[in-house]
């Protein structure tokens, strides 16, 4: 019953801002999560993560990179707040995370943009409890109308832009409360790519001039690459943390730049060795290996 | 490089009536429309002056509209359109106001919905004038009995339509007003309604569409005044042309009712078409 669950879970009373210093200046630092969702039909559980340890500090990009299953997405909900059913630990700053903050944005992978609400008016639902006055709402949602380039689309609504158009919406919404943190779930997954090259390289510009923690959830290596400080790389069943390396590269980045490709070389190899192969067949609910490739030869 | 790239991005169509190119225009829909009324009055005049059927049970049309011309500077028409109109509406508002708030209520909560829900989807499936007889012997027949009849077709229609509209809102819609932590009544305002609205709508609508042919038949039984009345009345006195009469008043009352509802949901759902909301 997913909507009592979703319903009931939502507070009755307008929470105040959490304008916790410690939240948006500290570490995140996730200890040893897991998760594990009821399988369907079947006994037992399964298990999406395992013995996740990560910690990232303010102000930098982290890319999360694997294969359909791997749990990325799961991860990502769980530190946003929206799923707080999980073993392990996840605070920011030394305080545990329970529930949604809105000092947490997150931007869906399916962008969810309320249909009946302008572009605007989309943003503004963001603000209904930042506890700002209506002047400054306004404001603000001017200003990160702007910053992605909008401000003439303004009144327009969702079916009216282009799915990259709705995907800058769905950033800016995502940013006006001037969230510490920025959870970004495969944000350009659905685009063509001139489009998503040129918002990746609008999302740098907008991460380096507003100094935001940002943790983007990918398929796509060369997106990783591209925008992460640091590039994780997830394995499927149950989903774990393969591998952790730095890109050393100078910003903004050139995808034809040989260390580029290098490494780009280095972390697609993760995932055509045997040992995937039999990961991917672990996978319970997954696609069969030869879809789960395509995703990576996109 | 940013800036001018997010420039060339804007060039976007801006069409307010996606939908709107492919259909005729007005003039020829008019036209379209109006092929099979004409059609079906010719064969009406020709069954008449040909004399397939007496002209006690079928009038021809010229009686019919004369009797029409009758009924209008009497002021009888009136009176009949009036008295089935204030009965309706009346039973509407009741109807609708209760359907709403239990539809909501049974929509909101797991619990409530375990306690009606199964019996209002028994009694759904009654048909209005299935209560008819047992109403009758509890409340007579009076205009108590059309008014709990109607309220009651379009209370159920409503109740039932609310809820499976708030139930269906998509959980990803719900997260977004959870991961920006809205209150109860903000989701309920910005998310769960919106969304609800056109499934409301079609429970509203269908709700007056079957109380206003249920309303018809009641005052058939019920009452000295009311467009079923009239033809109950043209029936005894073997006057089939107000039958007649009747009977398309019936229709074009009826669908002007539901044309101001559709209109009203427009008003809700103009969204859709890109029109500032009013």
């Amino acid at each position: 019953m997913p909507w009592a669950g979703g319903f009931s879970a939502i507070d009755r009373k307008p929470l105040k801002p959490e304008v916790d210093i410690m939240t948006t200046k500290g570490i995140l630092e996730i200890r040893n999560l897991g998760k594990a969702f009821p399988a369907n039909g079947r006994k037992g559980s399964l298990q999406a993560l395992d013995g996740i340890n990560l910690s990232i500090r303010p102000g930098e990009f982290v890319s999360i990179v694997g294969g359909s299953g791997c749990g990325k997405s799961t991860l990502l909900r769980l530190i946003s707040g929206l799923d707080d059913e999980f073993q392990g630990e996840i605070s920011i700053g030394g305080a545990p995370v329970r529930g949604t903050s809105l000092d947490r944005g997150i931007v869906f992978q399916d962008l969810r943009l309320l249909p009946w609400l302008t572009a605007e008016a989309n943003i503004a639902l963001a603000l209904e409890n930042s506890g700002l006055s209506k002047a400054d709402k306004r404001q603000a949602v001017a200003e990160h109308l702007k910053l992605v380039g909008l401000e003439k689309f303004a009144q327009a609504y969702p079916h009216q832009l282009s799915g990259g158009m709705s995907q800058r919406v769905a950033i800016a919404r995502g940013l006006v409360n001037r969230p510490g943190l920025l959870l970004l779930d495969e944000p350009f997954g659905a685009l063509d790519a001139l489009t998503r090259s040129r918002l990746q390289a609008e999302l740098e510009r907008i991460w380096r001039e507003e100094g935001i923690t940002m943790i983007l959830v990918t398929h796509d290596v060369e997106e990783a690459v591209f925008l992460g400080d640091r590039v994780i790389v997830m394995e499927p069943g149950p989903g774990r943390i393969r591998r952790e390396l730095r890109i050393p590269l100078p910003r903004p980045r050139r995808r034809s730049d040989p260390r580029f490709l290098e490494i780009k070389e280095d972390i697609l190899r993760e995932f055509t060795g045997p040992e995937t192969a039999e990961a991917e067949s672990l996978e319970p609910a997954g696609r069969p290996l030869a879809e789960a490739r395509l995703d990576w030869a996109a | 490089m940013s800036r001018s790239a997010l420039a060339s991005g804007s060039s976007i169509r801006f069409s307010p009536r996606p939908f709107a190119a492919g259909r005729a225009p007005a003039p020829v829909r008019i036209l379209a429309g109006l092929v099979l009324p004409s059609a079906l009055l010719l064969l009406w005049h020709n069954a008449s002056t040909r004399g397939w059927a007496p002209p006690q049970i079928l009038p021809a049309p010229a009686v019919a509209w004369s009797s029409f011309l009758d009924l209008l500077a009497s002021g009888d028409l009136r009176t009949h359109v009036q008295a089935s109109l204030i009965r309706v509406l009346i039973s509407f508002a009741l109807g609708s106001a209760a359907g709403l708030a239990l539809g909501l209520a049974m929509g909101l909560s797991r619990r409530l919905d375990d306690l009606f829900g199964a019996v209002f989807h028994g009694i759904n499936q009654v048909p209005t004038l299935g209560w008819l007889p047992v109403l009758i012997v509890v409340v007579g027949i009076n205009d108590r009995l059309t008014h709990i009849l109607i309220a009651q077709a379009v209370f159920v229609s409503v109740a039932i339509n609310t809820q499976r509209g708030i139930r269906q809102v998509p959980e990803r819609l719900v997260e977004v007003a959870r991961a920006y932590r809205l209150s109860r009544t903000q989701s309920l305002r910005k998310v769960v309604l919106p969304a609800a609205v056109p499934q409301i709508f079609t429970g509203i609508r269908f709700g007056l569409a079957n109380g206003w042919a249920s309303l018809v038949v009641v005052e058939l039984l019920v009452g000295s005044e009311g467009l079923g009345y009239l033809m109950s009345w043209g029936r005894q006195a073997f006057q089939l042309d107000l039958v007649l009469v009747a009977i398309v008043a019936v229709g074009i009352i009826g669908w002007i009712l539901d044309a101001g509802l559709a209109r009203l949901e427009g008003t809700f759902t103009a969204w859709r078409t890109g029109e500032a909301a009013a």
